[in-house]
Order: structure tokens, then sequence, then C-alpha cells
């Protein structure tokens, strides 16, 4: 019942972005995102081989903006849940995973290649030129603008706030006191650090290394809430009979979006990370991403991850 | 004491050794080891001003001294359960009972074969999800869980330390100790022990330093540790060196120390071997002060 109600709101978050009707049923033609790795522990998945044999696999030594054998190295903190993870079978996969099939592949006729890094370094990881860009369900804001650039958004997401089913809290003022899990150097963490300011201290944040650890944690009884991106929270509330969002207004109601039935702390949108000195790619990639807008794709993509 | 030596060593053989001659081996030594310590030296300063922002340093220092609170906390207690308990367990594992010692080796290989961050999910995601009675009743289970496996990966260790410290020990001594009339148990705590403890003070000690740098490992269950501090701001203000600056201060402000205290214990070990053991903390004490005049 209430499983539907999250689905809907996603669904709003989309025409946010700016998309008329998205949809897209997720029928199997997109469904081979990943599937091209091998599993298992291995931290990179290459990506080839798209869904209708439009993609040409030329690998050879002309080096397109650069890439070595035209593959762009991706970095990503997996898993993240539906935007980056790996299915039971250990083939990545996901909305990030999707788009990146759909752009570099599809559009660009390149390949792709996932490697795998902890959030909270991601952006001096790519600076250092550990890969070329980043999708990792990353949100634009000026702080990280200051040592990366973005590409056009293509998510619009929200702050919010996830409980027990039997828990007390039911507005953001409950939240006074208690304690509350995020992953360290999310937004969500920075949202909840401002919350604490709010209340003059009174909130303890525990911050996990990954967002599956603060999800135990609220499982576990450990923290009373945990603040992250409402498409992740929402992944997980649906999976979970014992969790649900704290419902109400927020700053998508105060910015006059569409507004979604839960409490939205903050709205924020998404963007692929690149080095400052990558503008030639970064318009590629812009356009490439308008391409996939416009034939539809980004829908059928969009339904498969978050609709289906 | 060396002068002399290379006295005689240059009336024989100056000029003909080459390489193998004690004073250039010295004067090389010398050169390399200085060599490295300046451009280390040299790093650690052009790191200092070109990399460390200096308002940052000060404005971030108290929650550094929060986390190092804590931290002293969690090391303090898992030390003296690990020392303690571990000492018992080197016992068991030494036990003339072939099921006391069986079970200890077997405690020792399990805690000892996997890694304490394994250990630190099983006691921090494991236990309160297989809380068979309702809801976990702990509800701060971090501290808990950091100290519970902490201590249960050192007591391993301290356990195998025991045991290397009682076999240096001379099979003669404790059959010396049986005949004149002993029980095992009195030869045990009279003879053996003693001399053990010294043995494996040196052991024991390195291992209780490696626990602190073990902390840091606390971070991926969200104790508010140094490390974790660092991250934070770390991520905030894409700034590495500035914090990273603490981490390595406060690590070492606790190694230091306790390697201090180590190599104090071992000097009155090596004094009074035969000396009665309860009274060891006191004569401790005692040697802090006198510290100063020694120096």
């Amino acid at each position: 019942m209430q499983r539907r109600e999250y689905l809907k709101t996603i669904g709003a978050g989309a025409a946010v972005v700016g998309l008329a009707g998205c949809t897209g049923n997720g029928d199997g033609g997109s469904g081979d995102g990943g599937d091209g790795g091998d599993g298992g522990d291995t931290t990179t998945e290459s990506g080839d081989g798209g869904d209708g044999g439009d993609t040409t696999t030329e690998s050879g030594g002309d080096s397109q903006y650069g890439l070595e054998n035209g593959v762009v190295t991706i970095g990503s903190d997996i898993p993240y849940r539906p935007f980056e993870y790996r299915t039971e079978s250990g083939d990545l996969t996901g909305f990030d995973v999707g788009i990146a099939e759909a752009v570099f592949v599809e559009e660009m006729g390149l390949e792709y290649e996932f490697q795998k890094n902890a959030f909270d370094t991601i952006i001096p990881s790519l600076n250092n030129g550990n890969f070329r860009v980043i999708m990792s369900a990353m949100t634009i804001n000026d702080q990280r603008a200051e040592k990366v650039d973005f590409s056009d958004p293509y998510f619009t997401a929200y702050q919010t706030v996830i409980v027990r089913t039997d828990s007390d809290i039911s507005s953001q003022e409950d939240l006074r006191g208690v304690s509350v899990g995020v992953q360290r150097g999310t937004t969500g963490e920075a949202a909840t650090e401002g919350l604490k300011e709010e209340f003059g201290g009174d909130l303890e944040i525990q911050s996990y290394d990954q967002i599956t650890g603060a999800f135990d944690a609220l499982l576990n009884g450990q923290v009373d809430a945990v603040i992250n991106d409402n498409t992740v929270n929402a992944a997980f509330a649906n999976q979970q009979d014992n969790v649900e969002f704290v419902e109400g207004e927020g700053a998508a109601a105060e910015q006059g979006e569409n507004a979604p039935p839960y409490l939205t702390l903050t709205v924020e949108n998404y963007g692929i990370a690149f080095r400052q000195d990558d503008d030639e790619f970064r318009q590629a990639v812009n356009e490439a991403l308008a391409a996939v807008r416009e034939s539809g794709r980004y829908d059928e993509i969009y339904g498969e991850f978050f609709e289906g | 004491m060396s002068d002399a030596y290379e006295g005689t060593t240059e009336d024989t053989t100056a000029g003909t050794r080459g390489l193998a001659d004690d004073t250039v081996v010295r004067r090389i030594g010398e050169l390399a080891t200085g060599l490295f310590a300046m451009a280390v030296l040299g790093f650690l300063g052009w790191i200092l001003v070109t990399q460390v922002d200096y308002g940052l340093l000060v404005s971030v220092f108290d929650r550094f001294v929060e986390a190092f609170g804590l931290v002293l906390f969690i090391v303090i207690v898992s030390s003296v359960l690990s020392v303690s308990l571990g000492t018992l367990m080197g016992l068991a594992r030494i036990s003339a009972s072939p099921l006391t010692s069986r079970i200890a080796k077997g405690y020792v290989e399990f805690f000892r074969g996997t890694p304490l961050l394994f250990q630190l999910f099983v006691i921090f995601l494991g236990i309160p999800r297989a809380w068979p009675y309702g809801a976990f009743p702990v509800e701060d289970w971090r501290v808990p869980a950091a100290v519970l496996g902490l201590t249960l990966n050192h007591i391993a260790y301290v356990a195998e330390a025991t045991r290397g410290g009682v076999n240096a020990v001379g099979d003669g001594q404790l059959e010396a100790a049986r005949s004149l009339g002993m029980s095992r148990v009195q030869a045990m705590r009279k003879v053996v022990l003693p001399q053990a403890w010294r043995n494996a003070l040196p052991a024991i000690g390195n291992d209780q330093i490696i626990l602190v740098k073990d902390t840091s490992l606390l971070t991926v269950i969200a104790v508010p540790e140094l490390l974790s501090v660092f991250r934070n701001i770390n991520s905030n203000q894409f700034d590495p060196w500035t914090p990273l600056v603490w981490v390595c201060l406060f690590y070492l402000a606790m190694t230091v120390s306790l390697s201090l205290i180590v190599s104090l214990l071992e000097r009155r070990a090596d004094w009074e071997i035969d000396d009665d053991q309860g009274a060891w903390l006191g004569r401790l004490l005692g040697s802090f002060s006198s510290l100063g005049g020694r120096r």
C-alpha cells in the first residue's frame, strides 16, 4: 500500500527533471545493462555490446578524447541501490549503469568500465587520475563544483528520513535528540549536520562507510532514523516491511516542486563529475545525455529501475 | 670503546680493506641515514609549509580531542582486559590438561586467524540481528562492540606471547623447583612465571601498540574515532593534509607513551626478577618520579 505511494512519488521526481510521460515499462529491451562481467570479487566490469546490436566494438588505437582503447573508466561507490549495485549473481546494474550504457556505448560508441571507490574520497580520486568520470548518484553542489565540473543534471533527488514503523518520529521536529545514521561524505550527512546545528547540537550522527551500514543499524535498533536520498531510501523501505518514510512537507514543497508525500529536507540534482580540464569530453557527454533523453531511452532506463 | 678498536684496525689493515674498513662502513652508514633523515624532514617541512591550512588546523582541534578521549577510553579498557585475560588464556594454552590446552589453541587459531574487521562486523552487525529475545537491549552498541572485538582479538595475541615467554624458560627451572618439593602450580608461580613475564613483556607491549592502531578500524562501525574525524573533514573541505597532522600526532601520543611504559616495565623486570609480583605497580609509579633524575 505504502509501496505504491513511494513509486508514484518517484515518478513525480522525473517530471521535475523535465520529462513527460515516463511510463516506460522496463521490458527486456534495456535489461542487459552491465551483464558483460564475470562477477566475483572483481571491482571493474566492462560493458560492451548494447541491446540492439547497434553498437560497434571499435577498440582501435585512435584515442578519442584521450581514452585508452575507447574505454571510459567510471568511479562509483558500489553498492548504492538502485543506482549501482550487484545482482545476486554478481552482475553490476542500476540506474547509473543504465545511463552509462546509453550515453557511452549507444550514443558515443565507446566502452565503459566501473571502478569501485569509497564515496568520501571519490573526488580526490578522480582528480588523481584513477578514473575519467564519477557516476555515483552524486549531487551537484557548490563545494564539489570547486573541485570538479559537472555534466547537466540527469536526476533529481530529495534528502528524506526513514524510520522503523514502530517509531514515534513523525515530523522533522521529532528528530531532536535522536541518533541518525548516514553515509560518510554524502549530502545526506551534510543535511543531517545542518539539522544538528538547527537543533543546537541535540542530535547524534552515526556516519557509516556505506549506506547499507546505516540501514543495518536502523534494523538493529542502533539508530532511530536514516537520512539519505529518496530513491535509495525508497528501494530499502519497499524491501523492508518494518521501515517507512517520515511524512510531511518540506524543502520540495517550499520550492514549489512537485512535492512527494514524504518529508523532504533538501532538493538536489545529480550530475556526472569530470576533471576541470576535461571540457571537450564533458560537452560531448552533455550532448549524448540530451540525445538519450530525446530518444526516450532515458524513460526506458528510468522505468526499469524506479517503476519496475 | 670503539676508539681503541679502530686504533688497532688501522694499524694492521690501513688502506688494504677498502669497503670492509670499520671506519668506512661507519661513515657510509652515517651518510645513508643522514641523507634519509634529511629527505624525510625536508618532505615534512615542505608539507607543513605548503599543504597545511593552519586556520583549519586550529578550528578542528576540539573535534580531534573529543575523538582522542573516546579512543583512549577504548584502548585502556581493551588493553587491561586483553592483557589480563590473555595471560590466563596463555596459561590455559600450556596447561597439562589436553582439554584445556586444545580449547585455548582453538580460540587462538580462530581469533588470530580471522581479520579483526571480520570480527567487528560479526559483533556489531551480527549479534544484534541474531538476538533471540526481541529487540536488542543495548541502545548504543558501537563502543561496547569495539571493546569486545579488540579484547577478544588481542587476547589471542597476548596468549601466544605468554606461551612463548613460558616456553623460553629452560626446562631445568621447573624440574629443579619440582625436585625441591614444590607442586607444579607452586613451581610455575614462584619460579617459571616471573621469568616468563620478563620474556613475554616485549611481545605483549608490541601487541598493545598494535591494539592502539587497530582502533582505526572502528571507523567502519561508525565509532567517531580519529580517522573517522579525518574522513569527515576531508570529505567536506577536500583538504587531506591538515587533519592528517592531528591524526598522526594523536596516534603517536598514544603509541610512544605506551612504548615508554613498556620499556619501564622491562627495566623493572630486569632488576628484580625473583621479587614478589604483586608489588610491581607500586614500584612502577616510583620509577616515574625518579625518571627525570636518571635521564
